[in-house]
């Protein structure tokens, strides 16, 4: 079954008073329980499109459907991870992951339970009454996850969550993202410029095209779960991602230069 | 640590008072300009005990609370509002930024032409003096919270009043609270203006009475309990509001 459509997605930027045309044309089909890869050079345009499905920008034109239905403001149903983690840090730990819950209205008992067992999940429970200002950069994602997951959503938009990260705590993150994938059965849409991070967690890559931004390729990646970062075999996708984007980065530099 | 704080602080003050008290024994100027230390704590006690400095204080301190209330009620509301809407800001940016440095003194005579010699008429210079630093702060804390805070809020279900009181206030609060200090000390030189020139009661009336009977030592008592109250407002509310603020954010904040 279809989770998330994209079609035809076309978006502008203001560059100076002029219009510049950052997306043109994306479309993007997503099963459910899939977990698709958007990379691409930085600039391109990706995070720009995940917000778009968001709801938390809007596209010129084309549309976006989420289980045949039209969306266009951001909702619960499609919850973020973000780049910065974007906690709350007047709220606890516990009380950032029941955030949406309490927006949603539901009692504080019910909001515990959902909450314990998230915390549990991303090994936060000895944090969740710690302020975020007091967690490092990998446990501030992970509690990032746990707010996004709380919220059971139809889709998991990730925007580059591991990109601030060390490699020791991302290679680990990498590993603990497929096993609550597999666990969770979500739907996950997960940006990164980082080739190597598309590789092990997509079943599917989707590779950009620098702007005017398209999706030049997707790869589908064929190889048993969980990936480790240090797996070799991974490495000839890679490579075939690579061959796609050098011809983008070459491109790229002709029009700057 | 919080020892030697204190030693010291006690040090300077002693320090201060003995100064003063050799001034006064070596005549360098008359009693009738500086007066004695004895004399001045006398009239402390003197206005503690008959009352009129308790009574004096509460009555200012009211005034104070009810004008201050209304002030960050009344400001928050109009700092809100003009950062949300763009068109507000850019026709009530520049009033509001005029408005916010006329000195709280300067509303005095109006207050006096509309209200007469009442509550009304301090409370009025009280809020006054205050709303418009409380909207200005207001607003630039809100126009500071990172729009990624906002993004996530609104990605989680949160949307018009519940953005704002559950994800915009929570976040500007460490901005909130230098507009609620600031407005505080705005709102305290107004009702200590307003009743030094028009108000029956409370400590600016006790100092005009003082300077009416040439009693000096009156004036200066009243002029330390004002102090006092200013260093005990900060200490009690402002650092503890900002201890709590300190508690969440990090040290960096």
């Amino acid at each position: 079954m279809t989770k998330l459509q994209a079609k035809n997605i076309v978006k502008h930027f203001d560059h100076n008073g002029n219009p510049v045309l950052a997306l043109d044309g994306i479309n993007l089909n997503v099963e459910e329980g899939d977990f698709v890869c958007l990379v691409g050079p930085s600039g391109c345009g990706k995070s720009t499109f995940l917000n778009i499905i968001a709801g938390l920008d809007k596209p010129d034109s084309g549309e976006i459907l989420l289980n045949g239905k039209l969306i266009s403001s951001p909702g619960p149903d499609r919850t973020m991870v973000f780049q910065e983690g974007a906690l709350f840090p007047w709220l606890k730990v516990i009380d950032n992951v029941e955030f949406g819950l309490k927006i949603a209205g539901i009692p504080k008992e019910e909001r515990r339970q959902i909450s314990q067992r998230y915390l549990d999940m991303m090994q936060l429970t000895k944090f969740s009454d710690s302020y975020t200002y007091q967690l490092s950069t990998g446990m501030k994602q992970r509690v990032a996850i746990a707010r996004a997951l709380a919220l059971d959503p139809e889709i998991l938009l990730m925007d580059e969550p591991f990109a601030a990260l060390d490699s020791q705590t991302r290679d680990l993150l990498l590993v603990e993202l497929q096993l609550i994938w597999e666990r969770t059965k979500k739907t996950i849409i997960f940006v990164t410029h980082n080739i190597a991070e598309s590789v092990i967690l997509g079943n599917r890559v989707a590779i950009f095209k620098h702007r005017p931004s398209k999706i030049k390729k997707e790869i589908v990646i064929d190889y048993r779960r969980p990936r480790l970062a240090e797996d070799e075999n991974l490495l000839k996708y890679q490579h075939q991602i690579i061959q796609e984007l050098k011809s983008e980065v070459i491109e790229q530099k002709k029009v700057s230069e | 640590m919080d020892g030697r704080k204190a030693l010291n602080r006690i040090i300077f003050y002693v320090g201060i008072v003995a100064v003063w008290q050799l001034i006064f024994i070596l005549h360098v100027v008359p009693e009738q300009v500086i007066p004695s230390p004895y004399s001045v704590g006398s009239a402390l006690a003197k206005g503690v005990s008959d009352g009129s400095l308790l009574y004096g204080t509460a009555t200012s301190l009211w005034r104070l609370a009810v004008g201050l209330v209304i002030a960050i009620a009344a400001g928050m509301m109009v700092g809100i509002f003009i950062a949300r809407f763009e068109t507000a800001n850019q026709m009530v940016g520049s009033l509001l930024l005029g408005l916010q440095s006329i000195p709280s003194v300067a509303w005095v005579p109006l207050a006096f032409l509309w209200f007469g010699k009442t509550d009304g008429g301090v409370i009025f210079v009280t809020v006054i003096g205050a709303l418009f630093a409380v909207a200005m702060n207001t607003h630039s804390g809100i126009k500071n919270v990172s729009p990624s805070l906002i993004a996530a809020g609104k990605n989680m279900g949160a949307s018009g009043i519940q953005l704002i009181t559950d994800v915009i206030i929570p976040a500007s609060f460490p901005h909130l609270i230098s507009g609620f200090k600031q407005g505080w000390a705005y709102a305290w030189r107004g009702v200590i203006s307003a009743e030094v020139i028009f108000a029956v009661l409370g400590l600016g009336s006790l100092m005009n009475v003082g300077t009416k009977e040439n009693h000096i030592s009156q004036v200066i008592s009243v002029l330390l309990v004002i102090m006092m109250i200013g260093i005990l407002v900060d200490g009690l509310l402002f650092k503890r509001l900002e201890k709590i603020v300190m508690s969440r954010w990090g040290p960096s904040s």
